[in-house]
């Protein structure tokens, strides 16, 4: 179950904790800030992403999941309501389960995927918590594929290094595909069936298929309630915080 | 007053609960975090409470977070940063760009005689312009009149941070039947003190001594952190003026 504090540190303009599947990430914004020359842009806000990882300095595995999500973050900020400042991400990884990097019979030696979709789902959260204009918000999750073809969604550090493929979905609020990556081997169909069950996890699609066969496919997974209304939760929770005082108003 | 419902990024809002206006021909204003996309859908661009109000035709975003950004208008508290021959560049916010004031925008400042402002000192000003593409420009006095109405250099006192929400509340003309807030009608019984709330979520206290100064801040402080109510605002005052 996703574990979400919206708003833990005080010093910086908006900052979420996001825990789910035995990752934890802390993510703080500042923004809309002063940028760089180098940096500028005439027209729309620059988004500077950093991942930190638990342990060490990061590298290029920290790199790659910048890149992904700078390219997505741009698309779900509203980035020409400040042009020529800077959003800046810190995303700092803070727990990550014991194996932190995974091996198996995947093509890359180390997985960079499994922390993909706590860092998109914290950095969301952030962004919320700092009121920047968003066009959406957006929910990600990590679906592993078996090699007798089960699809098991949020899974454990065991299952990733036995799974045939692993794929990390994100979706938008509208429920557009807005990231799509995948590592292994895997059929199109396989595909299909787990962009289906993404979007379930996520998106909470009912209309989509049928009514008991929805239910079927939400029993598997632990909490009934899709990404998106957790994140509704936590927001409501933090708003209703702030206006505490207007209660007693009447 | 105002129905609330909450709305995350990205939603539309059904044109059903928007304000029917009194009269066909006045126009719906869009507050913040409210965004029109052409032909007749309104977003909302932040996550917070959807204010409506009927009699003013207006809907708005209601959120108590993030930076603040200059709005044309707004009186901030801000730190004079450095001078340049005819401007003192002024941080509103940190990290962001400076805002500019001219030297002459102060009352009966003229070229022979303007004011001393050191690099730090602490001035209360008005927006009086700022747009996305420009850096704000701030004022010290009304341009029209030319008096200071209250703004200007803020000698002495201390400055405590509080939520934009909280500022916003404490700058309303009524801040107990609007805002809720009794905290400093109830320490001014007792303390003599002044403030000066800037919209950037900064309020300068000045006062007798230290003490009573630390306490109008944290009085204030703690409102804001714990939502205080009308009535454990009167507790708190209370317990905070027995310490003096």
């Amino acid at each position: 179950m996703a574990n979400i504090t919206l708003s833990p540190l005080y010093r910086a303009d908006g900052s979420a904790k996001y825990s789910k599947a035995g990752y934890s990430v802390i993510a703080a914004v500042s923004g809309p800030i002063e940028v760089q020359r180098r940096d500028e842009l005439p027209e729309e806000a620059a988004v500077d992403i950093a991942v930190r990882p638990a342990a060490g300095v990061g590298g290029l595995r920290e790199r790659h999941l910048e890149s992904i999500i700078q390219n997505t973050l741009r698309r779900v900020i509203l980035v020409s309501a400040h042009p020529r400042s800077l959003i800046q991400f810190t995303l700092q990884i803070v727990t990550s389960p014991e194996d932190g990097t995974v091996t198996g019979n995947l093509p890359q030696a180390a997985s960079n995927l499994p922390v993909l979709p706590a860092l998109l789902q914290a950095s969301i959260l952030a962004l919320i918590s700092t009121s920047i204009p968003l066009s959406m918000t957006l929910t990600a999750t990590l679906v592993a594929v078996n090699s007798n073809d089960t699809l098991i969604p949020d899974p454990s550090v065991q299952q990733i290094k036995l799974a045939s493929s692993i794929h990390v979905l994100a979706f938008s609020s509208h429920g557009e595909l807005l990231v799509v990556e995948s590592e292994g081997d895997f059929t199109m169909d396989t595909w299909e069936e787990v962009y289906q069950k993404a979007k379930l996890i996520c998106h909470g699609e009912e209309e989509y298929k049928g009514e008991s066969e929805s239910e079927d496919m939400s029993m598997n997974s632990e909490d009934v309630s899709n990404l998106e209304n957790v994140l509704k939760d936590a927001v409501e929770r933090k708003i209703a915080k702030s206006q505490r005082w207007k209660e007693s108003m009447g | 007053m105002a129905a609330q419902t909450l709305v995350l990024p990205g939603e539309a809002i059904p044109s059903d609960i928007l304000p029917i206006p009194s009269n066909p021909s006045l126009a719906l204003k869009l507050g913040p975090g409210l965004r029109h996309v052409p032909p007749s859908t309104i977003t909302s661009v932040l996550a917070g409470s959807l204010c409506i109000d009927q009699k003013k035709n207006s809907i708005w975003v209601e959120n108590n977070s993030g930076r603040y950004i200059p709005q044309p208008n707004d009186l901030v508290l801000a730190i004079v940063h450095h001078s340049s021959t005819d401007w003192y560049h002024c941080a509103i916010t940190p990290h962001t760009t400076l805002a500019q004031l001219p030297q002459l925008a102060f009352e009966g400042a003229t070229k022979k005689t303007r004011p001393q402002l050191n690099s730090g000192s602490l001035i209360y000003a008005r927006v009086l312009s700022a747009s996305k593409h420009t850096d704000p420009e701030l004022a010290c006095c009304n341009p029209s009149t030319g008096k200071s109405e209250g703004m200007g250099e803020l000698k002495g006192g201390m400055v405590f941070d509080v939520s934009l929400g909280m500022a916003r509340r404490l700058l309303l003309a009524r801040q107990r039947e609007e805002g809720g807030l009794v905290v400093l009608e109830e320490i001014a019984e007792k303390v003599a003190f002044e403030v000066a709330v800037g919209r950037n979520g900064k309020v300068w206290v000045k006062s007798g001594g230290v003490k009573e100064t630390l306490l109008v801040g944290r009085a204030l402080q703690e409102t804001d952190r714990e939502g205080l109510g009308v009535e454990e605002q009167g507790r708190l005052v209370k317990k905070l003026l027995r310490g003096i």
